[in-house]
C-alpha cells in the first residue's frame, strides 16, 4: 500500500507513538486535526482546506523527534514537521501525520560576543527580538511577520524581509544546524559538526547548506530541523521605547541613534536609480517600497473600498507610487548625521523628496510596525487573504521590470472584478545587503469567501508566471504545487529532477513528505492534467499559451532515476 | 444569533496565529509573550482561538462530528477574550468571542456537556448559586453592616455581591469592606441579601442560553423593583455580563452600572472618599479579563459587511475599565505600582473563567500560576486584583504551588488607606 492510501492509523502504530510524546501530545481527533487542515493562505482551493493528517504529535524534544522519525520509517508513514504552521505548504498528504514543533520553544542560547542566537522551532521574530533589543541586538524578521518561526524560514522556506539591506535573508543568517534526516539520523552541521559550536554553518565540518535548502527551502520534505543558530546583528539604541496602545494607537518616540524618512520619487525612472545609489551608500537598516494598496488596504480599508469610484483621487495617490520608507541606523550622531545628510543628497539627486517621519505623529507606529514587523498581519484586513506573484530575489533592475509587468497583469483581473482594487500597486519591494540583490513580489488582496475571487487568482498567478519567463525572470517561489513545477520545469532546466535525486539520497523511502518541494508527481510522464487545474482559462488555450511561449527543454527520464 | 450566523467570520480566518500572542508590539519577553492559557498549555492548534474555528467551520460544514472530545476542546478555554484582542487588531470582520460563545451553545443544543458542568447546573437551579451552597445563607455577609434591604427600603445605590463574595468565607471581609466603603462615601446602599441570585453569566458562557435569559430576566426585575438609580457590583463577572449579555439577550438593566473600581475612583476625586493612611506597599495589578476587555458594552448587532461596521461597534478591548482601577491605586498614599508585562487589553488570565475552574482546576491552578510568577517578577511585594474569582484562584494557587505572593483586592487596600474599620 502507497503511505498515502493509509485511511487511519494502526493502534499499534498510534501506541509507539504516544508511547514517545505522551497521551497528551498525541490526537486523531478529526476536530482537532482540522485545525491544521485549515491552510487558506497560497490555497487554490475554493474551500481552504488541506487534506486531513491522520494524527498530530507534538515532540518536546530532538529525540523524541527522532523517535518519530524512526517510527514513521518502520511503518512506512508519511510525516511532515512545521513550526507556526502557516500556508498550503505545511500540507502533509493523506495518510501522513503532522510533527507540531509548538513545545520545541526554547531560545537555548544568545551568544552577544559571537553574535548569534540558537533557537528551537517555535521560536518566533518577537520573542527573540523581545530579548535582544536590551541587549543592543537585534535579529533578521520574514515579511510573513514577527510571529513566524525564526527556524523555520532559515532552514526550509523563503526567508525575506525588509531588514534585508542590513540584515540580509534568513539562509545566508543560518549558522550550525541540527537536523533530524528523512530516516531519523541526526545531523549536526556546520561547526557543530565539528566542534560542538554554533558559529559557524560552512565547515569545519560538514557544510550542507546548499543541500538543506537551497534558496527557496524543502518546505518539510527533507526531514525535521530542531535547533539552528541565526546571526545577530546591531541595534544601536538602548532598549526599546514603550508606550500603550496595540497598532494604531501604539506611538512610542523614537531612539536617539535611529531615524525614519519616507522618500518619494518622481516616476519609476528616478526611483531605479535613486535606489541604487541607496545600496552604494550603504546607509540603510530597514527599508521598503511604500506600495499604495499595502497602506490604503491596511490602514484605511473603508476608504480603499471607496477609492476606485473617485478617479481624481486615484491619480493623485499614483503620482506618490514611487515611495520608499527607509530607517537608518548609526552607532553615533555624526554617523547618522552622515547618512542623513547623504539621504538627502541622493533624494535631490534623483528628485525626490524626502520627509523626516519622525517629525509626524504616525512616525512612530511605522517605525516600530517596521522594526517589530509587526505590520505584516494588516495585509488580511481588507479582504481576509493575499496572494503573490513573482516572489523573486533578483538584480534591482529585474525587480523593477516585474513591477511594472505585475502592475499591468494585476490591472487586468481587477478590471474583471477578479480582486480587491489596489490601485493595482502592491509591489513589496526592497534593497537587500545594500544592495547586492533586491526582493521583489507583487501581491495580490482578495477575499477567500469570494469564489470568483479565487478562481481569478490562480489565473493571475499563472499568468504572472508565464509572464516572468518570458523576460527571462524566475518564476518565483511559489512552486508548491506539482502541477506547475511540472509546467514549468523544461524552462527551467528540470531543476526539480535534481532536487528529486537529492531527495531521494536524503530519503531513499521518501516519507518526509515533499508535495510542496519535488514529489512524485513532479516527474511522473504523464501528460499535464490540465483539466483538473483550477484556472478560468481554457486549457487549450493555456496548453496554446505554454507551446508558443516556452521553448521547451526534452526531459531526459534518466534524470529523474 | 447561531453559529451559523458566523460562517464568515470563520471563514476569513487567515490562520496568521496572531491570537496566540500578545499583541506584537506589547510583547516584552520571550516569556511572556503568549495570550492564550489554552493553547500554550495544551499546544495543538485547535486549542487557539483560530483553532476553535476551524473545528466550528469544520462541524457546520459535516467535516467533523462535535464528539465529546471536540467538546472538551472547546470547554478547555477560560473565554478570556485574549484572543480577539489580538485578532482585532489586524480584523475588522472576525468576532472570535462570539464564535466561542456560538460553539458553546451548539455543544449545549447538541447534548455534548461537560459532566462537571451539569453538576455546576444542578446547583444552580437548586439554589441559584454555581457553588452548592444553601440559598437561605446568601445574605449571611451583610449581617450589622445597617445595609437597605432594597426589596423593602429605597436606596440609591444597589449592591450586588454576587455568588463567590456572597458565599466564601475567605473573602467575606472584603465583600463587607467594599460595602463599608461605599457607606462611607455617602451612598445609601441597599442589597438584596437572600433574594440575590446568581447573575447568569456562567450559564450563560457555557451555552446555556434559556437559563441564563432567566437568570437575567429575575435580576432585571429586582433592579426595576428596587428603584435604585445606579448598580454596583465588586465582581467583574458579574460587571461584564451586565454590561455586555444583559443588553446582547435583551435585557438590558435600566441604572447605572458600575464595578465598585469606578465608583470608588468617583469618590475619590469628588472627595467623598478621603484616602489618609500610607499603606506603603510595591503592588502589581492583575486585570482581570471580565473588568477589562469582556466589559466592553454591547451597544447594537451589526448585519452585513463587518468591514464596514462603524468603529464603536467593533470590540477591540479597548472599551474595558482599565484606568480607574490604576488611579484609585495610584491616589493610595505608600503604594507603588509595579506593572507586569502583561496589562490592560493584552493580560493574562487568572484562569477562573470560561467554567475551566469547575472542569478542569489543574488546568486553572495552572493558568493562575503563570501570573503569578509574572507578578513576582516585578519586584512586587503583593498582587491587588478587583474580582472575587480571581483572587480566590490566585490564593489556592499561590498556596498549592509555594509561590509566595499576597493577593489583595483593590478595596482592602483603600479601606486600610480609609482607616474605616
Ligand atoms: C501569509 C504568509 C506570508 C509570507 N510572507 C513571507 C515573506 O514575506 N517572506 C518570507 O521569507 N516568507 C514568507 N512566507 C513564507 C514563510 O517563509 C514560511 O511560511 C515560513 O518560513 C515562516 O515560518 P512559519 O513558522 O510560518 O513556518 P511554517 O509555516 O511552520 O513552515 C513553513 C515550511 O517549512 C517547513 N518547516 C517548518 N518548520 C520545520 C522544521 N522544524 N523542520 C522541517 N520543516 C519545517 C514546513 O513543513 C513548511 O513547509 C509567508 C508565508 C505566509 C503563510
Ligand atoms: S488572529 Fe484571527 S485571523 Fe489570525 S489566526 Fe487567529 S483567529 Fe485567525
Ligand atoms: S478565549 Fe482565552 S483561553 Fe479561550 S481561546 Fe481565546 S485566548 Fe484562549
Amino acid at each position: 500500500m502507497k503511505p498515502e492510501e493509509l485511511q487511519k492509523l494502526p493502534p499499534e502504530v498510534y501506541k509507539e507513538l504516544e508511547e514517545v510524546v505522551g497521551p497528551e501530545n498525541i490526537s486523531e481527533e478529526p476536530a482537532l486535526l482540522d485545525g491544521y487542515a485549515w491552510q487558506p493562505t497560497f490555497n487554490s482551493s475554493p474551500d481552504l482546506w488541506v487534506p486531513r493528517c491522520a494524527a498530530a504529535v507534538l515532540p518536546g524534544s530532538t529525540e523524541e523527534v527522532q523517535a518519530v522519525v524512526r517510527i514513521c520509517n518502520k511503518h512506512n508513514i508519511l510525516y511532515k514537521a512545521h513550526s507556526t504552521g502557516w500556508g498550503t505548504f505545511n500540507a502533509v498528504k493523506a495518510g501522513g501525520i503532522v510533527l507540531d514543533m509548538r513545545r520545541m520553544n526554547r531560545i537555548v542560547e544568545i551568544d552577544e560576543k559571537n553574535m548569534y542566537a540558537v533557537v528551537e522551532p517555535y521560536v518566533s521574530g518577537i520573542s527573540l527580538q523581545a530579548e535582544l533589543l536590551s541587549r543592543g541586538l537585534n535579529c533578521h524578521m520574514i515579511g510573513a511577520g514577527c510571529g513566524a518561526s525564526l527556524l523555520a524560514s532559515a532552514t526550509s522556506g523563503v526567508g525575506d524581509g525588509w531588514d534585508g539591506i542590513s540584515m540580509s535573508y534568513s539562509p545566508r543568517n543560518v549558522l550550525g544546524v541540527e537536523w533530524v534526516l528523512p530516516d531519523g539520523e541526526l545531523l549536526q552541521m556546520g561547526s557543530l559538526g565539528s566542534h560542538g559550536t554554533w558559529f559557524s554553518g560552512d565547515g569545519p565540518g560538514p557544510s550542507l547548506r546548499g543541500a538543506m535548502r537551497g534558496w527557496c527551502g524543502a518546505f518539510g520534505g527533507l526531514g525535521v530541523f530542531t535547533r539552528v543558530a541565526v546571526k545577530i546583528f546591531n541595534w544601536p539604541a538602548n532598549g526599546d521605547h514603550r508606550s500603550e496602545g496595540l497598532m494604531f494607537d501604539y506611538l512610542p518616540p523614537l531612539p536617539e541613534n535611529l531615524k525614519v524618512f519616507m522618500v518619494v520619487f518622481r516616476d519609476r525612472g528616478s526611483f531605479a536609480e535613486g535606489m541604487y545609489k541607496i545600496g552604494e551608500a550603504e546607509i540603510g537598516y530597514i527599508q521598503c517600497r511604500n506600495a499604495l494598496g499595502m497602506i490604503l488596504g491596511g490602514a484605511l480599508p473603508r476608504f480603499q473600498r471607496k477609492l476606485p469610484g473617485v478617479p481624481a483621487m486615484v491619480e493623485m495617490l499614483k503620482s506618490m507610487q514611487f515611495c520608499l520608507t527607509h530607517i537608518i541606523a548609526a552607532n553615533s550622531p555624526r554617523e547618522l548625521a552622515y547618512q542623513e545628510k547623504a539621504l538627502r543628497a541622493i533624494a535631490l539627486d534623483s528628485e525626490a523628496f524626502v520627509l523626516d517621519m519622525g517629525q509626524l505623529p504616525l512616525g512612530g507606529l511605522l517605525f516600530w510596525g517596521l522594526v517589530k514587523d509587526s505590520l505584516p498581519p494588516l495585509i488580511f484586513r481588507i479582504g481576509g487573504q493575499f496572494s503573490s506573484v513573482f516572489g523573486h530575489d533578483e538584480t534591482w533592475d529585474s525587480s523593477i521590470l516585474l513591477n511594472r509587468v505585475g502592475q499591468e497583469i494585476k490591472q487586468k483581473w481587477i478590471d474583471r472584478d477578479g480582486m480587491i482594487d489596489d490601485l493595482a500597486d502592491n509591489a513589496w519591494m526592497f534593497l537587500q545587503e545594500d544592495g547586492m540583490w533586491t526582493h521583489c513580489e507583487e501581491l495580490i488582496l482578495y477575499d477567500p469567501r469570494e469564489e470568483k475571487h479565487v478562481r481569478s487568482v490562480n489565473n493571475a498567478i499563472a499568468e504572472a508566471m508565464i509572464s516572468a519567463v518570458e523576460h527571462c525572470q524566475g518564476p518565483g517561489f511559489m512552486l508548491l504545487n506539482p502541477m506547475v513545477r511540472r509546467m514549468l520545469s523544461p524552462m527551467m532546466s528540470h531543476y526539480n529532477f535534481w532536487t528529486k535525486k537529492l531527495k531521494k539520497e536524503f530519503d531513499p523511502l521518501g516519507l518526509s513528505d515533499d508535495v510542496a518541494y519535488c514529489s512524485e508527481e513532479d516527474v511522473e510522464e504523464a501528460d499535464i492534467d490540465l483539466e483538473n487545474m483550477t484556472f478560468d482559462i481554457p486549457p487549450e488555450e493555456l496548453a496554446r499559451i505554454f507551446e508558443e511561449r516556452i521553448s521547451v527543454i526534452p526531459a531526459p527520464r534518466e534524470m529523474a532515476q | 444569533m447561531a453559529l451559523t450566523d458566523y460562517v464568515r467570520d470563520m471563514r476569513g480566518c487567515s490562520r496568521c496565529s496572531s491570537c496566540k500572542w500578545v499583541p506584537f508590539n506589547q510583547v516584552k519577553s520571550w516569556r511572556n509573550a503568549m495570550n492564550c492559557p489554552a493553547i500554550t498549555r495544551f499546544n495543538f492548534h485547535a486549542y487557539s482561538g483560530s483553532g476553535k474555528m476551524n473545528m466550528g467551520l469544520s462541524h457546520l460544514q459535516g467535516r467533523s462530528e462535535l464528539t465529546e472530545g471536540a467538546a472538551d476542546i472547546i470547554y478547555h478555554c477560560q473565554l478570556c477574550g485574549a484572543c480577539e484582542v489580538s485578532c482585532k487588531v489586524y480584523r475588522d470582520d472576525i468576532d472570535l468571542t462570539d464564535v466561542l460563545l456560538e460553539l458553546r451553545a451548539t455543544c449545549v443544543e447538541e447534548g455534548q456537556l461537560m459532566v462537571e458542568h451539569m453538576a455546576m447546573l444542578d446547583f444552580l437551579k437548586r439554589d441559584d448559586n454555581p457553588l452548592g451552597e444553601p440559598k437561605s445563607t446568601r445574605g449571611d455577609w451583610t449581617e450589622g453592616l445597617g445595609l437597605k434591604d432594597i426589596n423593602r427600603e429605597p436606596a440609591d445605590v444597589m449592591f450586588h455581591a454576587g455568588c463567590r463574595f456572597s458565599y466564601d468565607p475567605d473573602l467575606r471581609e472584603i465583600v463587607r469592606g467594599t460595602a463599608r466603603l461605599l457607606q462611607s462615601s455617602g451612598a445609601v446602599v441597599g442589597v438584596a441579601g437572600g433574594e440575590e441570585s446568581c447573575c447568569g453569566g456562567r450559564v450563560y458562557e457555557l451555552g446555556y442560553r434559556g437559563e441564563a435569559a432567566n437568570y437575567a430576566e429575575d435580576m432585571l426585575s429586582r433592579v426595576k423593583a428596587s428603584g435604585a438609580t445606579t448598580l454596583v457590583t465588586g465582581c467583574s463577572d458579574c460587571y461584564a455580563h451586565f454590561k455586555y449579555a444583559y443588553p446582547r439577550i435583551g435585557k438590558e438593566l435600566p441604572v447605572e452600572v458600575l464595578h465598585v473600581t469606578e465608583y470608588l475612583d468617583r469618590a475619590i476625586t469628588e472627595g467623598r472618599l478621603r484616602l489618609r493612611d500610607s499603606v506603603p506597599m510595591k503592588v502589581t495589578y492583575h486585570d482581570p479579563c471580565h473588568l477589562g476587555r469582556m466589559s466592553e458594552p454591547f451597544i447594537c448587532d451589526w448585519e452585513g459587511d463587518k468591514l464596514l461596521r462603524p468603529m464603536s461597534l467593533k470590540r477591540t478591548g479597548k472599551g474595558g475599565i482599565y484606568d480607574p482601577p490604576r488611579r484609585v491605586l495610584s491616589s493610595i498614599p505608600g503604594v507603588r505600582l509595579e506593572e507586569m508585562e502583561r496589562i490592560r487589553e493584552y493580560s493574562w488570565c487568572c484562569g477562573a473563567g470560561g467554567g475551566v475552574l469547575e472542569c478542569d482546576p489543574e488546568f486553572a491552578a495552572w493558568t493562575a500560576g503563570e501570573r503569578l510568577q509574572e507578578a513576582i517578577s516585578t519586584g512586587a511585594e503583593a498582587m491587588v486584583t478587583a474580582c472575587p474569582w480571581c483572587e480566590r484562584l490566585f490564593k489556592d494557587a499561590a498556596g498549592e504551588s509555594g509561590l509566595d505572593l499576597p493577593v489583595y483586592d483593590i478595596t482592602q487596600i483603600v479601606l486600610r488607606s480609609t482607616g474605616t474599620r
